[in-house]
């Protein structure tokens, strides 16, 4: 198990050189001319030449592409054109923001999708299947952010019941820094009114965003349940006369969870790119937003700064689910 | 005279499908009495498997019950809710499975798999659960009795660790669990090796002896029956055709079905009834050697970088003409062999020697020239067919790529080639799907054959299927090679098979040759302990056990 | 050669030499087809699915016929009109421009559906040929494909393809480049693994046998048992793929307006909220609705192909 352990940290190494090197390349062997792109449309070309020389642009893509590496090991991201400020100083300090929202909202999916895929699976054709059937795909075809927008319209505007959009309104002072989760930080330091602010501004964007996670984690699940329901090793445990809930909660939930803790992993990932989306629409201060406002104003150091800050977290979440699923198989735990 | 522990009257039940209802179980009549062992002999499809499935309430989705009963120790268990359910399945009425590999849950180890059946049954005797380590205790004792060694180390080990046998000795262990009145085994065999079969065939026979169990096998195997069974039902098409005293039915049949299934069993104590085609008369300037392997090995290498020898330092030669048997359990290389002998696998070192060529390191068009001389014919006939190529593709597909045959002389070849092999014409235009498991064979040895090759390599051709069609195979086969001038080498794991076909027979073990020799020989006077084992189990599970039913 | 002695078991032979009709020669296929419209019409969901394509490819081709106002597609200017509520005349209201948003959803079809087309078709004829390759060929060819794949799926689709868009510029062209380039490590995953299971098939073996060629063997024995799969991930990524185009256009990194393409409508309407609700309202009910057929469909069309979840 350690071994095995062992091995994913170095799988987990290896893809972040990875990924480092394909944003290098596709933001620089892209056919546009970055240095222009940045200098505006007005620009002059003496001003492209010097934004091209400041920035190393005019040295070859070997040479570049050991600097850029170079400066990614001592942890330079590179410095924002519109804040002057280092990217990765700008990176971890919208971070916490967006990890707090994904996780709620990974939180939702699990605690949802799973009991009502187990439980439209046993009850298969029943009217809950039907519903949750309908439920599952249209919250996969239902655009993020055109969601978003109708949520705030009925909850925050209409109804008045949740704020529209932020993390914390102006005025309320945010809790001490422990983890950067406002929810976590505001606990641990006995603030509870500020945890039920933050706890009010999270729940419109967190169901937008688990809602296509809660609805693919819901199918997989309820496949699952009906595959593993009809295998050979459940008409054996049925024939031994174990009582059916506990096959379906202890037996067949275990094997069905595999491919949901894939799916759960590949969702996860799948979150941290709509932040992007969500953050837009609910002004949630995260790395989502900050990517997408720095890609409007063509300053692309912290787009490719939030790429990577994403690739690692999903990475850090593919191989936790690798170990969870080694956890479970012991078929895997071999060598 | 009590009453009947188990009372079946007019049993029918259906299957709805696309195509309209199917009628699977047709009136089955049949009583089980306390102590009985009744063996139920059927082929596929003839409905015993959901039979004894609706004994355990565990029958086929979309099925319904048209009429009659089911009555287990006076109790009408046709329509039984599922929670009275709980009170029989597994506790008085249990089941062993065919395929211990699929009915073990992979996730969770023996001993918990085990320790939980107890507790379910002592929750529905609502006598309480007992504790943990009281349970341990148990289920180490039933592996005990099923004659697994060290049982206390088993208990937390998972089924993927152990070995076939083994697991089925678990499945055992499981079933015993609940102290039940009645066994029912289906197909308790069939997935095991021939050895293996045997030790799990004196395995049951020694558990009815001490636990006085009421016992219901089902099988295809007609030995495994006679070995454990007193009385047995013979079914076919859903109905049952004949039954009582199984030495009765095995030297007297009545039904005509019966008849015809005894009359195909091969007999592993009979020497062949036709004596081969001389092989000489073909080829009489060339009495020699067809295809010779010299010094073959063969060894693979895992990613964590052991080594395993699937085939050690095998030489072999076969003569033009004859039919030449390769006799193994599985693991035993044998596969691995015929897929080396056609280049399919290429050895790590020795040579294969076709017709004085050496085709070892052959590549490219000069093996593509040499494939036409020499085909395969492949174990399971259900995955050797591409399912979306219909059958007539399927045929003419050698000849689209070894010939420059047009579209129109490749159909009119294809058609032939079904004559041939005993099918009508029109079932070119079907997918494999439509066809039986011995039709689809027979469509296999048509492609095999398209190309006029002078050598077949046979890998277990008969295995996956019945009895009946097994035994029509075998007939065709030896007409085929009469009529072509053929060449075999056959590998099979079915003794009895081998005696019946082959001339010269070797044996194989851990990828080495153990015995070899003309066939009779090999049969009448084994010199190896591992030959005389393998003809002894193969004794149980073949019609020599019928002449001493119950022994 | 002859068979004499043979006598053919099935069938009577009387009629054997008379030419087969079509309807008897295709009988297997007939009723393999009868046997998945049958499916497929009594699933309440696929239908859903495929009446939701349908009409959406109809307003796709005769969209500029349909639409009321195609003028408003182009960017035509009349403030005499603008920001109207829903009404007899303008059904889905105007926009801040005054041009008549029903319109302009009408012709946003026709730009989902090339964007779909292009992302997904450019995907699958990178990705699947790669896939069979990968999976066949194994050793250092599958290791390199294999390699480039899992460090292209490592990155989070949206996030890759905002990333590139970056770099490239905003614009639809861009935009549909972008999430190609995101989108075919998907196919090569899925069909490499199609192709492992199917490669340990005996029929490729049987093929190998007879002196099948490698490339004889790619295309008609694995491609074809590839296709089930990948016509319904085709499917069910149009839409995918028409709703990714649609959020980089929400950004502001995707189709530019006055471009009638519904993301880049909802972007624009977004600053109109809460008071001119029907503006971001009927285009997003444009993009749910065509995702919606097309994951309907293509899981209707698993349902029917994917012989796992068949019952017979």
């Amino acid at each position: 198990m350690l071994t095995f352990a062992f091995r994913k940290l170095l799988t987990l190494v290896g893809t972040m050189i990875g990924i480092a090197a394909l944003t290098f390349l596709i933001t620089n062997v892209a056919p546009g001319d970055p240095a222009r792109l940045v200098a505006g449309p007005n620009a002059t070309e003496d001003m492209v030449a010097t934004i091209r020389s400041e920035y190393g642009l005019d040295k070859s893509l070997p040479e570049q592409f050991s600097v850029y590496m170079g400066d990614l090991a001592r942890g330079d991201l590179g410095t924002s054109i519109v804040t002057t400020r280092p990217v990765l100083e700008e990176v971890m300090r919208y971070a916490p923001a967006t990890l707090e929202l994904v996780f709620v909202a990974m939180f939702l999916g699990i605690i949802v999708g799973v009991p009502l895929g187990m439980l439209s699976a046993v009850y298969k054709d029943g009217p809950l299947d039907h519903v949750t059937r309908i439920f599952s795909i249209s919250g996969v075809a239902l655009p993020a952010f055109w969601f978003g927008i109708i949520l705030q319209l009925m909850f925050a505007v209409d109804l008045g019941w949740l704020p529209v959009s932020g993390r914390l309104p102006l005025v309320t002072r945010p809790p001490e820094f422990y983890t950067g989760l406002l929810l976590v930080d505001s606990l641990i330091s006995g603030r509870f009114s500020t945890f039920w602010t933050s706890l009010q501004h999270i729940i419109l964007p967190a169901i937008v965003l688990s809602f296509p996670c809660l609805a693919s984690i819901l199918r997989v699940n309820r496949a699952e349940m009906i595959e593993v329901l009809q295998s050979d090793y459940i008409v054996a445990a049925r024939a031994h006369g174990i009582a059916s809930y506990r096959i379906v909660a202890l037996y067949a939930l275990k094997n069905a969870m595999l491919p949901t803790l894939a799916m759960i992993g590949l969702r996860f990932g799948w979150m941290l790119g709509s932040t992007v989306l969500v953050e837009t629409v609910f002004d949630w201060p995260g790395i989502g937003l900050y990517a997408v406002s720095s890609a409007l104003s063509s300053d692309f150091k912290p787009v490719v700064g939030v790429t990577l800050m994403i690739g690692f977290f999903f990475i850090v979440a593919n191989t936790l689910v690798d170990l969870a699923y080694a956890w479970i198989d012991p078929r895997l735990r071999r060598a | 005279m009590t009453e009947p522990l188990l009372d079946i009257k007019d049993y029918r039940l259906h299957i709805a499908t696309f195509d309209g209802a199917v009628h699977v179980l047709k009136g089955i009549n049949l009583t089980v009495n306390r102590g009985d062992t009744l063996g139920i002999v059927g082929e596929s499809g003839s409905g015993k498997t959901v039979l004894v499935r609706s004994v355990l309430g565990i029958g086929p989705r979309n099925s319904k019950v048209l009429q009659g009963s089911i009555a287990f120790d006076g109790q009408d268990i046709t329509h039984l809710s599922e929670k009275d359910w709980t009170k029989i399945r597994g506790i008085r009425i249990s089941m062993i499975f065919q395929d211990p590999m699929t009915y073990l849950n992979p996730l969770f180890t023996v001993g918990r798999q085990i320790a939980d059946v107890i507790a379910a049954h002592e929750k529905a005797a609502v006598n309480g659960v007992s504790s943990k380590a009281a349970r341990r205790t148990r289920t180490e004792e039933l592996l005990d009795q099923v004659g697994l060694p060290n049982p206390s180390m088993l208990f937390s080990q998972y089924p993927h660790q152990l070995s076939g046998g083994m697991r089925q000795r678990v499945l055992i262990a499981m079933a015993l669990a609940g102290r039940p009145d009645i066994l029912i085994a289906d197909e308790p065999t069939t997935a095991l090796d021939v050895t293996v079969q045997a030790q799990v065939l004196d395995l049951i026979n020694s558990l009815v002896e001490k636990l006085n169990l009421t016992v219901i096998m089902i099988s295809h195997d007609i030995g495994a029956i006679a070995t454990i069974a007193k009385r047995c039902a013979v079914m076919y098409k859903g109905e049952i055709v004949e039954q009582g005293l199984t030495s009765d039915i095995l030297n007297r049949p009545q039904h005509e079905y019966t008849q015809r299934l005894l009359a195909a069993v091969p007999d592993i104590d009979a020497a062949a009834e036709k004596l081969p085609a001389e092989p000489a008369a073909t080829e009489p300037a060339k009495p020699g050697i067809l295809l010779e392997a010299i010094d073959l090995k063969k060894v693979y290498r895992s990613q964590s970088g052991a080594e395993f020898t699937a085939v050690n330092s095998l030489s072999l030669s076969v003569k033009t003409g004859e039919i030449f048997g390769v006799v193994g359990e599985s693991g035993s290389g044998k596969s691995t062999l015929a897929r080396m002998l056609l280049s399919l696998i290429e050895p790590t070192s020795g040579d294969v020697i076709f017709d004085g060529t050496n085709i070892t390191g052959l590549a490219g068009e000069p093996l593509r020239q040499m494939r036409r001389h020499m085909q395969f014919v492949f174990q399971n006939p259900h995955s050797a067919l591409n399912g979306r190529h219909t059958i007539g593709d399927a045929i003419g597909e050698p000849l689209r790529i070894q010939t420059s045959m047009s579209r129109r002389d490749i159909e009119a070849r294809a058609e032939a080639l079904l004559d041939i092999v005993q099918l009508p014409k029109s079932f070119k235009y079907r997918y494999p799907h439509e066809l039986s498991g011995g039709q689809k064979q027979r469509v296999c040895i048509a492609r095999a054959i398209a190309l006029n090759p002078r050598l077949l390599i046979l890998d277990e051709p008969t295995s996956a299927l019945d009895i009946s069609v097994q035994a029509q195979v075998l007939d065709f086969l030896q007409e085929l090679r009469s009529e072509l001038g053929l060449t075999y080498v056959f590998i099979s794991h079915n003794l009895a098979v081998i005696r019946q076909i082959c001339d010269r027979t070797i044996v194989m073990k851990h990828g080495e040759i153990v015995e070899q020799g003309r066939t009779e020989n090999v049969f009448l006077a084994p010199r190896e302990a591992y030959t005389q084992a393998l003809i002894e189990s193969g004794r149980k599970t073949s019609q020599a056990a019928t002449l001493r039913p119950g022994s | 050669m002859t068979a004499t002695s043979i006598e053919t078991p099935v069938e009577t032979s009387v009629e054997a030499n008379r030419p087969l009709t079509f309807r008897e020669r295709h009988a297997s296929q007939i009723r393999q087809w009868r046997l998945y419209a049958h499916m497929f019409r009594k699933s309440f969901s696929s239908m859903l699915g495929l009446t939701l394509v349908v009409l959406f490819l109809l307003l796709a081709a005769f969209g500029p016929l349909l639409a009321p106002y195609p003028e408003a597609a182009s960017g035509a200017i009349n403030m005499s009109a603008k920001l109207q509520p829903p009404s007899a005349q303008y059904l889905f209201g105007t926009d801040e421009m005054g041009a008549d948003i029903f319109s302009r959803v009408i012709m946003g079809a026709r730009t989902s559906l090339w964007i779909g087309v292009i992302i997904t078709g450019l995907a699958a004829i990178i990705g699947v040929p790669l896939g069979i390759i990968a999976g066949y060929s194994g050793g250092w060819v599958r290791a390199v494909i294999m390699r480039i794949t899992e460090l292209f799926l490592a990155v989070p689709g949206l996030a890759l393809a905002l990333a590139i868009v970056a770099a490239l510029g905003p614009g639809i062209t861009n935009c549909v480049l972008a999430l190609a380039i995101v989108w075919w490590p998907g196919y090569v995953r899925l069909v490499e693994a199609k192709t492992l299971s199917v490669k340990e098939e005996l029929f490729v073996e049987s093929a190998r046998s007879i002196g099948a060629k490698t490339p004889w063997i790619l295309w008609h024995h694995i491609l074809p048992n590839c296709l089930s799969p990948i016509i319904v991930k085709i499917s069910m990524d149009m839409g995918m793929a028409i709703l990714s185009a649609a959020s980089l256009g929400f950004i502001g990194l995707g189709a530019l307006p006055p471009a009638p393409e519904w993301g880049a409508m909802i972007s624009v309407a977004r600053t109109y909220m809460p008071d001119w609700w029907w503006y971001s309202l009927f285009p997003g009910a444009g993009i749910f609705l065509t995702v919606l057929g097309f994951n309907l469909l293509g899981d209707g069309l698993r349902d029917i192909l994917d012989p796992r979840t068949r019952d017979r």
